[in-house]
């Protein structure tokens, strides 16, 4: 199971790739700040899906749930116990 | 699309034969590498070499690429519209009017039911104007159209690649069984519309939906299937399409509204210029459009129309509708004389007055000052005149002091419903940076019933072929192509020689001869 460093790495790379080389807090707003399009945010659903067996279809899909580190993390861990 | 290299320049000759000779190298040297489709070589008048490629598309796809770019890009729109309707929200929406994903880029909020409701109604009536018995409907999503327009349908086919989307779509058709009857529902993606035969519909309507597209060359595909499935006399209707002469105008909008009042010009600057580079969205030029005609040649006219509406959104601002008639066009042009309204700077009222005394006659006036952008252009003025510690918060200030002296599009569209006796046309073809619009009015008995006469539109200059659509995505690898040029140059011509720059363009602009047109290929470098 990968952890939160793994999403920070993730999420980093997402912003490298759109060329924000900002700082980046865990709980920053990463979707409704505009700092990540909605095209990146399929990837972070891809990357949930498949490294966290999240099936997005099952559980529902808003962007709050995918808008920072905090609440990827949150969002596999409540996967996670369920 | 322009990209210019940053090589420095070489020593120039004044000999012309010399210079015709480089031209002539370096244009055979260029075509000769496979990312090249046409390439055209210019002195500027400093005597540097600018060399003008229009790319491959196959080969920036499937080379650079590696074949995935264009697919990728495809199959991520379509996660997010699945995804778009796995959320709560989705669920409770009522019948044809789910708005998911409809956000705006201003607020990144949902945009207004009551903006949304004015844009369907405007859309659906504009494409019964087409009088459309069978259509088929492209990127259907979950039928806010559907639902508008089939029950005026005896057959009406629903395209969409999202499952999930489609699945909506059927659960919402269950409720209505007389819509029902009339619709199909397709799962496909928009390239891969087979399976009808020649002449199956009398439109195809693609709305809102382009801009999902990967690129202009898929476009086309898609463009070539429609036309090939519509009857002659038919129409495919291309709407809500985003419009790349005023991509700079809608970034700079986009960025000034978010901004803090404290940030800077030159940050203000940057971050407009990275809107327009990392766009996901296909932007496309209405010449685009109007050049479609040579690639596909069953299209007879190509009409260009801003959007109807009194909201003020990025939909009605930046965005335009194609009408391509298909088939032989046996209609008679409504030719007119065009007055100009900058000489004379006519308000809604000095039209209406014009329409009162000329009551038979029919009245074009051309390059009408847009109200709707006005304050997006005076912003964009203003920063490209200001220091670079200027603040956000003061352009702000300073724009909204800036008196309105245009016409709102709706303002004109509104005196057809006046009892003056004229119908109202309106034009974007003429691909003017600055968003202004060309109006034709024609007494409605001249009409003869005819919902969409060929007028003749003040025509683009050849400037505004030059870039014909965005490259979604593609930055990365039209920088390549530069560099792969550059180095192409470096090995195949003698050092001297060399191009001093390289400029991707969509389209060499011509002469009415045939010949390049060699000043408008300068000034798009410089566009």
């Amino acid at each position: 199971m990968k952890g939160r460093a793994e999403i920070r790495e993730f999420v980093q790379g997402l912003l490298a790739n759109s060329g924000d080389e900002g700082t980046l807090a865990d709980s920053d707003s990463l979707l409704f700040s505009g700092r990540l399009q909605s095209i990146d945010a399929v990837e972070i659903v891809v990357f949930l899906e498949e490294n966290f067996g999240i099936d997005f279809a099952q559980i529902g899909f808003d962007k709050e749930r995918i808008d920072s580190i905090d609440a990827i993390c949150a969002l596999t861990q409540s996967v996670a116990k369920a | 699309m322009c990209v210019l290299t940053n090589k420095s320049s070489h020593a120039n000759s004044s000999d012309e034969a010399q210079q015709a000779q480089r031209r002539a190298a370096i244009e055979n040297a260029l075509r000769a590498h496979p990312g090249v489709r046409e390439a055209a070589a210019v002195f500027d008048e400093s005597d540097h070499l600018a060399a003008f490629v229009v790319p491959d598309d196959g080969f920036v796809d499937d080379v650079l690429g590696r074949g995935t770019a264009g697919s990728t890009l495809v199959s991520k729109w379509r996660k997010i519209f699945d995804l778009s309707q796995f959320s709560r929200e989705a669920t409770s929406t009522s019948v044809g009017f789910n708005t998911m994903g409809w956000d705006s880029s201003y607020t990144r909020g949902a945009i207004a039911d009551d903006e949304m409701h004015e844009w369907v109604e405007n859309t659906v009536s504009d494409i019964l104007r087409l009088s459309p018995k069978s259509l088929c409907e492209i990127g259907c999503g979950t039928g806010m159209l559907v639902m508008r327009v089939a029950p005026h349908c005896d057959r009406y086919v629903a395209v969409d690649q999202s499952p999930a989307v489609l699945e909506r779509l059927r659960q919402q058709l269950r409720t209505v069984p007389e819509v029902a009857e009339r619709v199909e529902v397709v799962e496909s993606q928009a390239a891969n519309i087979d399976g009808f035969d020649e002449n199956s519909f009398e439109t195809v309507v693609l709305s809102s939906v382009v801009q999902f597209f990967p690129n202009a060359a898929y476009l086309t595909k898609v463009l070539e299937k429609a036309v090939n499935v519509v009857r002659p006399g038919g129409h495919v209707y291309v709407g809500d399409v985003r419009s790349l002469p005023l991509l700079q105008a809608f970034a700079s909008s986009v960025e000034l509204f978010q901004a803090a009042d404290e940030l800077s010009a030159g940050e203000l600057r940057d971050r407009i210029r990275r809107r327009v580079e990392r766009e996901p969205e296909l932007v496309i030029s209405p010449a685009y459009f109007l050049a479609l005609r040579r690639s596909i040649p069953k299209i007879s006219r190509v009409d260009i129309r801003p959007l109807r509406g009194r909201a003020d959104n990025e939909m009605t601002r930046f965005r335009y509708e194609a009408i391509l008639h298909v088939g032989p066009d046996n209609s008679v042009a409504f030719d007119g004389d065009f007055l100009s309204w900058a000489e004379r700077k006519w308000a809604v009222d000095d039209i209406r007055s014009l329409l009162r005394q000329h009551p038979i006659q029919r009245i074009g006036i051309k390059g009408i000052r847009n109200a709707r952008l006005e304050k997006d252009l005076a912003a964009l003025t203003i920063l490209d005149g200001a220091d670079a510690g200027f603040a956000a918060g003061e352009l702000r200030q300073r724009v909204v002091t800036n008196a309105d002296e245009g016409i709102h599009p709706q303002a004109i569209f509104d005196l057809e419903t006046e009892d003056l006796g004229f119908a109202v046309f309106l034009s974007w073809a003429a691909c003017r940076r600055d968003g202004s619009y060309d109006a034709f009015f024609v007494p409605r008995e001249s009409l003869h019933g005819v919902a969409l006469p060929a007028i003749n539109w003040p025509k683009p200059d050849a400037l505004a072929f030059a870039r014909l659509a965005n490259g979604p995505g593609q930055l990365k690898f039209h920088n390549e192509l530069v560099k792969q040029l550059v180095a192409h140059c470096r090995q195949n011509l003698p050092e001297a020689w060399a191009p001093d720059k390289i400029a991707l363009v969509d389209m060499l602009p011509r002469t009415a001869d045939g010949e390049v047109a060699t000043q408008d290929l300068l000034n798009a470098r410089l566009a």
